[in-house]
């Protein structure tokens, strides 16, 4: 049992996303920053899939009550268990009574604070993930808040190891790869040439549906007569005021604005956890 | 596959999925083709496909590219799309919608056409909805075609929640909100119909390819 003493103003229950719901407007959810999701459980011998807690904007403090295996990764930030630092992709063992603070995020979005056993909360539509919309999966299908007591669960698959490697390093101004998005021809050589050469910023009205990215607008034509079609998490869409914006986990299931480009997959979890104000390029991969 | 000037087209949506255009432009028999390509491709059962999404004159086939190659998914489904021929939607329902016609756009609606506010409701109420696609949020489904004497473009402004059982149009269409959003549709009425729930088989009421139907109820 882990009790939740201090919320974030945005903390969630996330695992690897649903899949199979996305026909019925169902996103697929889960961690944003998959990467760490999955070199997390892996340190603390759990299934590729158990859940964790994402933890995002401002610290906060969780306290346990049993004895369990933490591990965090994912956002940089400064935590400690009982005073002593919390160093990232390090399991520590933790008895019951102890408090796990999270005193700030430093960089990055979102930290993912992880236990042996996975968060154990009911699967809906086959994943414990929080689609806060809906109101379903997760912690009564909500942002976790004070007093919230978190079961732990058995999603364990091997012994936890001493610790790891992250699996990405957070560079602001990083160069996020890209691939053609299915509707780049509408976009000429100018509109190209702003969406690779100018940078952008994060904008604050970014959250797990999509970030919003300012900096530079790109023209198109033809938005207007392109019915709406699926998109796909990292997809970029072009508005038609020009700055664009890319889907996130819980963003639509489909949408009409033109998709310049995609985030490559394995640039999306280094991406996710840009934060408001962090700067982006983007790089086009032949 | 065939060349991407040529219809259907097959192109990439991201290294996890790719995208089928069958048409540029919304029709019903390019929706039946699109959601008759998507049972063929779920009836294929490939291990790597994790969703299939037929959308307005697009199908998405979305897959773990650690399993398969988009080369060689898109000639399983190229294949696929070749081979339809004249399928429908046989698993198609009829669905009620009880509606209270007291939405706050109502009366603009009105105004802006030219009718009454009984016009309104009588021309919105009698007609039989065809569910175009389904997206956007859990449970939204695009009903069509409106009568065209209420056809509007959206709110230059959307609002920024419109409540969940709002019933609302825009352009040719027709919709519930499932859920508390975002939106830039005129909200003319409100159903206590739940359109998703994640306890309920299937979780959608009204999925693509069914026929609606809204009642007035006072």
């Amino acid at each position: 049992m882990i009790v939740v003493i201090a919320a974030p103003p945005f903390a969630t229950v996330q695992d690897l996303g649903r899949s199979g719901f996305r026909d019925l407007g169902v996103p697929v959810s889960g961690v944003a920053d998959r990467d760490s999701s999955v070199a997390l459980n892996s340190l603390l011998g759990n299934d590729v899939n158990a859940a964790m807690i994402e933890w995002a904007v401002a610290g906060g403090a969780l306290r346990f009550g049993c004895s369990a295996t933490v591990a965090v990764g994912g956002a940089d930030a400064v935590c400690s268990v009982n005073g002593n630092a919390l160093r990232a992709w390090t399991p520590v063992d933790v008895s019951a009574g102890d408090e796990v603070l999270v005193e700030r995020i430093v960089r990055g979005r979102f930290l993912l604070i992880a236990v042996r056993g996975g968060i154990d909360v009911p699967i809906v539509l086959g994943s414990r993930s929080t689609l806060l919309s809906a109101g379903i999966g997760g912690f009564d299908g909500r942002r976790l808040r004070n007093g919230d007591r978190l079961s732990i669960g058995d999603s364990i698959v091997g012994v936890a190891g001493r610790a790891g490697a992250a699996p990405h390093v957070l560079n602001i101004g990083e160069a996020i790869h890209v691939m053609r998005g299915p509707q780049s021809a509408l976009f000429d050589d100018h509109a190209w040439a702003a969406f690779l050469s100018a940078g952008f910023t994060v904008s604050r009205a970014s959250d797990r549906t999509g970030y919003r990215l300012e900096g530079a607008t790109m023209k198109h034509d033809g938005s207007a007569s392109l019915p709406s079609e699926p998109t796909c998490v990292g997809a970029i869409q072009v508005p038609d005021g020009g700055e664009p914006i890319v889907i996130m986990q819980d963003g639509p299931t489909v949408g009409g604005y033109p998709k310049i480009a995609v985030v490559r997959s394995n640039y999306l979890s280094r991406f996710a956890q840009l934060a408001p104000g962090d700067a982006v390029r983007f790089v086009l991969d032949a | 596959m065939r060349p991407t000037n040529e219809l259907p087209a097959i192109v990439r949506l991201g290294d996890d999925a790719l995208l089928v255009t069958f048409a540029q432009a919304i029709s019903w028999d390019v929706g039946v083709r699109v959601r008759s390509a998507a049972r063929l491709v779920r009836e294929m059962r490939l291990e790597s496909v994790t969703d299939v999404v037929p959308a307005y004159a697009t199908l998405a086939v979305y897959f773990d590219s650690s399993r398969d190659s988009f080369e060689s998914l898109a000639a399983s489904v190229a294949n696929v799309v070749n081979a339809i021929e004249g399928h429908i939607d046989d698993d198609s329902a009829l669905i009620e919608i009880p509606v209270r016609y007291n939405g706050p756009d109502l009366v603009e609606v009105a105004e802006r056409t030219g009718l009454t506010v009984e016009e309104v409701i009588q021309r919105h109420s009698s007609r039989t909805y065809r569910a175009y696609m389904s997206g956007f949020v859990p449970g939204f489904a695009y009903l069509g075609d409106l009568d065209q004497s209420l056809i509007l473009p959206r709110r230059t402004v959307p609002r920024v929640r419109v409540p969940a059982g709002s019933v609302a149009i825009a352009g040719e269409q027709t919709a519930v909100y499932p859920l508390e959003t975002p939106g830039g549709w005129h909200l003319i009425g409100t159903t206590s119909v739940t359109m998703f729930d994640a306890k309920r088989d299937p979780p959608v009421l009204v999925r693509a390819g069914d026929t609606v139907r809204f009642v007035k109820i006072d």
